[in-house]
């Protein structure tokens, strides 16, 4: 499997290069209610986004919702999708629940929580390219074929905006949950969970990190970013 | 909430207010370091690669690469807390309205957003 990360001295851990270049193919088949095209253009729309006049504007303004414009649909997406994925890679925490329901009007919650997975996804790979120093990858090619349409049908609404897994209130001996909400909240896709989860776990533990850096420097960083993006979760 | 909870579990203690007020030291090992690490992460205007050198030089090459790593997948991992409108697990919102409120964390909250952004 190609090493993204090939032409970085940083020394990254093999399980990461590993798990990126698989979430790579795995953003570009078929999801279970995107298309491969459609999944690829979603995590090209986090890109875009970077340089998106609008969103730029949207972000300078006291309210994002103040600022008149509209995203316009592409040839692959719909507006409502590209208006998501601009939104959350530019400005996350000013989300809000109303505005999560007028997209998820036009898209449908199944839609809408594949989408959250891929271009978050995305994301975090576009962020350890910038962390090693490197451009971002090159977007792979998508994979031909049609969305399998699965959804876990027992995903319950625990308060979120979407249903989520369902799953015992456990604690751990630390006072944790056992399974957090956040592990829960893709949970109506399956796929959705597998795709983000496949990027995520080589980066963190909630226990036992397996870094060089302690658990408390781990979860510095951590709150740290979570404040930097206002992220109240 | 982690952040306190694995501090006691190395045995030390933390001020949280230093997660949200950059004015207070948390007393995490080298946050300094770690903190100018996020700030040049998310800042796609500053100078990675000079803050990399400075932490490297401060905390090692291999930790200064993982605090990256961590920060990445927290880029990642607060948008879709904030995209999906989790609610505080139960056992974290009982155990941490102190720190919250210490923190001024609230602010954020989901519910609160519709009303403070018009929308």
């Amino acid at each position: 499997m190609t090493d993204l990360y090939a032409a970085t001295d940083v020394p990254l851990r093999d399980n990461l290069r590993e798990a990126h270049a698989t979430s790579l193919q795995m953003i570009a088949a078929p999801g279970s209610h995107w298309t491969g095209a459609e999944r690829v253009a979603i995590a090209e729309e986090t890109r875009i986004a970077q340089d998106c006049p609008l969103c730029a504007e949207r972000k300078a303004a006291l309210s994002p919702f103040s600022v008149s414009g509209e995203h316009a649909a592409t040839d692959t997406l719909p507006a409502a999708a590209v208006d998501a994925v601009r939104r959350l890679a530019t400005d996350p925490g000013r989300l809000t629940r109303q505005w999560f329901e007028s997209i998820v009007e036009v898209l449908g919650a199944p839609k809408y929580v594949e989408l959250v997975s891929v271009a978050n996804s995305m994301i975090i790979i576009d962020s350890q390219h910038r962390a090693a120093g490197l451009p971002p990858p090159a977007l792979p090619a998508a994979q031909p074929g049609e969305p399998d349409g699965a959804v876990n049908e027992g995903a319950v609404d625990r308060g979120a905006w979407v249903p989520i897994s369902a799953g015992e209130d456990t604690v751990s001996a630390t006072g944790l949950p056992g399974v957090p909400n956040i592990v829960r909240s893709m949970g109506l896709v399956p796929g959705a969970v597998a795709l983000f989860f496949n990027t995520f776990r080589p980066h963190y533990a909630l226990k036992d990190i397996a870094l060089d850096i302690s658990q408390a420097q781990a979860e510095f960083v951590a709150s740290r970013v979570s404040a930097h993006n206002e992220c109240f979760y | 909430m982690l952040l306190g909870a694995s501090s006691q579990q190395e045995g030390n203690t933390v001020d949280l207010r230093g997660v949200t007020d950059k004015g207070v030291v948390t007393g995490v090992e080298h946050e300094g370091a770690l903190s100018d690490l996020v700030e040049a992460l998310l800042d796609g205007d500053a100078d990675l690669e000079r803050a990399r050198r400075r932490a490297s030089a401060i905390m090692g090459e291999q930790k200064c690469a993982d605090a990256l790593t961590v920060a990445c997948a927290f880029n990642g991992i607060t948008r879709v807390a904030d995209a999906t409108g989790i609610p505080l697990d139960e056992s974290t919102a009982a155990a941490t309205v102190e720190m919250r409120a210490e923190t001024a964390i609230d602010a954020f909250d989901y519910g609160n957003k519709s009303a403070r952004l018009g929308v």
